[in-house]
């Protein structure tokens, strides 16, 4: 009895061995077969619509015709960048900021095919008791350090006259799932910068008011889609396929997003919980490149390379590139038309407008 | 029959409320008609202690004895005022008891000394803290006591037997014998007239046994206060007695509880009795008392029993 | 000694010699030092900049830049020629530390009182019925998700950080005390009493000096829970501080920084916790445990 029950579960054993054997072999050869790649991104109004691309099959159409696969993960905003440049995620959404402050100065050579929108508007210095820029040194100011958030109030301030006053500024950096409540709740905490939905969620209260937003800025908080350059040269190719893949994915996608078409826009707002109308008005005031001929104009253009250079020396000047970094130029950054903002041999983030063009001239 | 003993004192239970006390002069402690019960599980009660009445004078050596379990430390917690009895009423001194308080002095089994003090700081704690609060030792006058205090808790100390040396020792440093002859002095420091002591020596080995109760006995008879001293060792308490009081239920349900079942003064008090001294008259009478102890008077065949095992104890 | 067997790793009663001890209990240090240079090494090859497991190159400049430099929003430039000593006092490490130290001790300071509470909930039965139950029932309440009505209540600066590690820790810290008080026996209550004692002298001079010994070693152990809200507290908010400093070097993955700022604050713990036992000691020589 008790030997019949020992050989019978021996040969269970077996079998399952032989299966897993099986399976893995399968799978590596699939693995084989068709390269993978994932794409991270996380919740923003400018990047919700991958969810869409993802959910209506426009995306595997994509991939299919170009015989690779393609998975999007969804992130925290951080967490995202860390996976990327930890090289655990191939592609990921990011701000030209981030795009230059992390995986670039962390020696980690990126290229940017997609630029997706610039915000118009989503970011903003808000405050009570109509304070005004000259006023702003000395008060408490909340927000996220180190990112947009400090970056427009700089440079608000800096368009405001007051750049002399840059240094008396007292930041309290605020985790950004505590602002609203940390803002809303302190009348002695006069001003706060973040970014929507956040910022509707404020100014839903009448006693206080926006002074300053990225639509003074504009095109100099852009979105982009980021790629690791050495996924996108991969000697069999597959990196080129997956590029043009995503575009030309992400051109459908935002093509029905600005025709209004409703799925489109219930998918992308269902991304981040956001009911349409929120979701609505966060695009008015994000400036979405609907066309590839705009993005690819706005990429060629001499224009990004003025603002790049905001960018770079603000990182520069927070020390957002790092101990070992001694100069903006140490991480340089080459545009489409082959200039070089920076050192020649230290070459990071590549702005390519190969993928956008090629969809604007339908060659995708 | 037991010779040169006077039989047992009944003791008159006294029903109605006392009004007028006692004589405070004679009587040291009174305790009036006290019943105590504990609550069981599921609503039930078990009574301990069951109408219990002495009145103990000045200067007399009490020595509680019964089986264990028959509620002597209950009735010693009670004198103390650690507990309330269900009826009746303990005096101490011409006062009731409400709380514990510093009529009496009290020496338990264990846990007598404070760990966190040398033994002269356990000395004088006791004249200190009645003197000066916890805030009054920032008056001025505090250090010149501490120092006279300091002086008689040697004084104390070395009348115990205990070396000046070990006055600067923590308790944990000290052996069991020698811890509770710190005990006896720290009680002794505050010169209270009513000396409590549960098992004292019961934990300690027969030889240092043997000297504290030698020890205690001088101290006795050097001041005559009230003592009464709760043991379940009939030769101690025969060694140490004036007056011998046994404890002691009749049945073992949880509604009947413990009884005076034998109350008897000891001749020869001043020297105590022991087996060496009084051989025979001796064993009859650890022969006796146990009998009483075990609430089976009228039962022969226990009788013989009790008498083989009462002379096992007292050896 | 006998010859070392390899069963000796299993058996209770075998003894390994002085040097052998020594040497075995360094022995997982030197694997988590050896496995870290591994990695860094293989990432370095892969990426020479790489930020995640900085280098020793990156790590002495990290460390320089934390002891030797001024945080970065602070105004103050070292003129050239200032001493070593003149810019360690101005370092980022030192305005880190100095910040977040005294939120750390004046929560530990706050504790005091709640140390008192405990005493009487413990020995005064009229305390105990009032407060028991409902620190029991606080004890329970997880306390980071109180921070809305603490940032309402006390601002987002100082005091709802330090409100958070008390709210956090306070209960716990008042129920053990609770329990040490009522571990004293019954006997030395009564037998104070009997020396004229009155309830002051009693919960202070007799309950009191006898607990404070373990209410230090509980403290020991409440010592990382403290750290902990202090950590989550200036992450979620703050202008300065251990925390605040390694929550913004993790937007650039300043790992050259993290990692000095980690193994410090384990030494700062490590160094309260010592001086608490020493000081344990000291005071109570009577204390064995
Ligand atoms: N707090 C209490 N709750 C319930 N029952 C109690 C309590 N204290 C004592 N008792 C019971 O009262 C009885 C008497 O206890 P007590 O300690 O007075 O006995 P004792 O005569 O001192 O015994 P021993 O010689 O073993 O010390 C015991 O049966 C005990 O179970
Ligand atoms: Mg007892």
């Amino acid at each position: 009895m008790r030997d019949t029950q020992a050989s019978k579960s021996r040969s269970l054993l077996y079998a399952a061995a032989a299966f897993l054997l099986l399976a893995t072999c399968v799978s590596s050869q699939a693995k084989a077969d068709v390269p993978t790649f994932t794409v991270g991104w996380s919740v923003y109004a400018g990047w919700n619509p991958y969810f869409y691309m993802q959910k209506s099959g426009i995306l595997k159409k994509w991939a299919d015709k170009y015989g690779i696969a393609i998975k999007v993960q969804r992130f925290d905003y951080a967490a995202s960048l860390d996976a990327f440049v930890a090289k655990n995620i191939d592609a990921c959404t990011m701000t030209n900021m981030e795009a230059f402050d992390l995986p670039a100065a962390a020696g980690v050579d990126s290229t940017a095919i997609i630029v997706g929108d610039y915000s118009n508007g989503n970011d903003a210095i808000i405050v009570r008791n109509g304070l005004t820029f000259d006023k702003l040194p000395g008060q408490k100011i909340m927000l996220v350090q180190k990112t947009v958030s400090e970056y427009l109030l700089e440079r608000g301030m800096v368009l405001n006259g007051q750049q002399a006053n840059l240094s008396k500024l007292k930041l309290i950096n605020t985790s950004d799932s505590d602002i609203v409540a940390a803002f809303m709740n302190n009348k002695s905490n006069p001003v706060v910068v973040t970014w929507k939905p956040l910022v509707s969620q404020i100014l839903a209260d009448k006693s206080v008011h926006s002074i300053f937003d990225s639509s003074k800025i504009p095109g100099e908080i852009l979105d982009l889609l980021v790629v690791r350059t050495e996924v996108l040269n991969r000697p069999d190719g597959s990196g080129q396929k997956f590029a043009k893949a995503v575009s030309g994915a992400w051109y459908e996608t935002v093509a029905q997003l600005a025709a209004g078409q409703a799925n489109a826009i219930k998918y992308s707002a269902g991304a981040s919980g956001d009911s349409v109308e929120s979701y609505k008005e966060q695009l008015k005031t994000t400036s979405l490149f609907a066309t590839p001929k705009s993005a690819a104009d706005f990429t060629t253009s001499p224009t990004i390379k003025q603002k790049m250079d905001l960018v770079r020396q603000f990182c520069f000047a927070h020390g957002l590139l790092g101990q070992g970094i001694k100069s903006a130029d140490d991480v340089a950054i080459i545009y489409p038309d082959g200039s070089i903002q920076g050192k020649k041999d230290r070459v990071r983030l590549r702005f390519n407008a190969t993928y956008m063009q090629a969809a604007q001239q339908g060659k995708l | 029959m037991v010779s040169g003993v006077s039989a047992p004192v009944k003791v008159a239970n006294e029903t109605g409320t006392v009004v007028a006390m006692p004589s405070p002069a004679a009587t040291s402690i009174h305790v009036d008609g006290v019943s105590m019960c504990y609550p069981l599980a599921k609503k039930k009660q078990r009574t301990v202690l069951e109408n219990i009445s002495l009145e103990i004078e000045d200067g007399e050596f009490v020595v509680l004895l019964g089986e264990t379990g028959c509620g002597k430390s209950t009735l010693l917690r009670m004198i103390l005022g650690q507990e309330r009895p269900t009826s009746g009423k303990v005096y101490v001194s011409g006062k009731a008891v409400e709380r514990v308080d510093a009529r009496s002095g009290y020496v338990p089994q264990k846990y007598s000394l404070f760990p966190d003090r040398t033994v002269l700081d356990n000395l004088t704690m006791g004249p200190e803290t009645s003197k000066y609060h916890i805030l009054g030792r920032l008056m001025p006058g505090f250090r010149s006591f501490r120092k006279q205090v300091r002086k008689e808790a040697m004084r104390q100390l070395e009348h115990m037997g205990l070396r000046p040396t070990d006055a600067g020792k923590y308790p944990h440093q000290l052996s069991g014998g020698m811890q509770q002859r710190v005990a006896i002095a720290q009680a002794l420091m505050m010169k209270n007239r009513v000396l409590l002591m549960d098992e004292a020596f019961s934990a300690l080995d027969p030889a240092t046994r043997a000297s504290l109760q030698r020890l205690l006995k001088t101290v006795w008879n050097e001041s005559k206060p009230t003592i009464v001293f709760v043991t379940h060792n009939t030769a101690e308490a025969l060694y140490l007695g004036t007056r011998l009081i046994v404890l002691a239920r009749s049945s073992h349900e949880d509604h009947c509880g413990s009884k005076v079942a034998l109350d008897m003064k000891l001749p020869g008090n001043e020297a105590g009795m022991s087996l060496k001294k009084n051989g025979q008259e001796f064993l009859d009478l650890v022969d006796y008392v146990e009998r009483f102890s075990r609430g089976n008077r009228h039962d022969d065949q226990a009788l013989d029993e009790s008498a083989v095992d009462g002379e096992e104890e007292a050896v | 000694m006998a010859a070392f067997s390899p069963f000796d790793i299993v058996d209770i009663q075998a003894r390994p010699n002085r040097l052998v001890a020594q040497a075995l209990s360094c022995l997982l240090f030197l694997i988590c030092i050896g496995l870290y240079m591994q990695t860094s090494i293989n990432r370095h090859k892969e990426n020479p900049e790489d930020r995640v497991t900085p280098n020793a190159t990156q790590l002495a400049n990290g460390i320089h830049a934390s002891v030797f430099e001024p945080a970065e929003e602070d105004d103050y430039i070292p003129a050239d020629d200032a001493s070593k000593w003149e810019r360690f006092k101005h370092s980022m490490i030192v305005k880190d530390t100095v910040s977040s130290g005294r939120r750390f001790l004046i929560s530990l300071a706050l504790l005091i009182p709640a140390v008192v509470l405990a005493l009487h909930i413990g020995l005064f039965p009229w305390f105990g019925a009032g407060f028991l139950r409902f620190v029991l029932f606080f004890d329970k309440i997880v306390a980071l998700s109180l921070l809305p009505i603490l940032f309402i209540v006390f601002g987002i600066d100082e005091w709802s950080k330090i409100a958070l590690i008390v709210i956090g820790v306070a209960p716990t810290m008042i129920l053990d005390v609770t329990q040490m008080v009522k571990a004293v026996p019954q006997e030395q209550i009564v037998k104070a009493f009997t020396l004229d004692a009155n309830n002051f002298d009693v919960a202070y001079r007799v309950v009191f000096r006898q607990v404070l010994p373990q209410v230090i070693n509980s403290l020991r152990l409440n010592l990382k829970p403290m750290m902990l809200f202090l950590f989550a507290g200036e992450m979620i908010a703050a202008s300065d501080g251990l925390a605040y400093r390694i929550a913004i070097m993790r937007r650039h993955m300043g790992m050259d920084v993290i990692l000095p700022y980690v193994l410090w604050v384990a030494f700062l713990l490590f160094a309260i916790d010592l001086s608490l036992r020493l000081l344990n000691r000291r005071m109570h020589p009577w204390f064995q445990a």
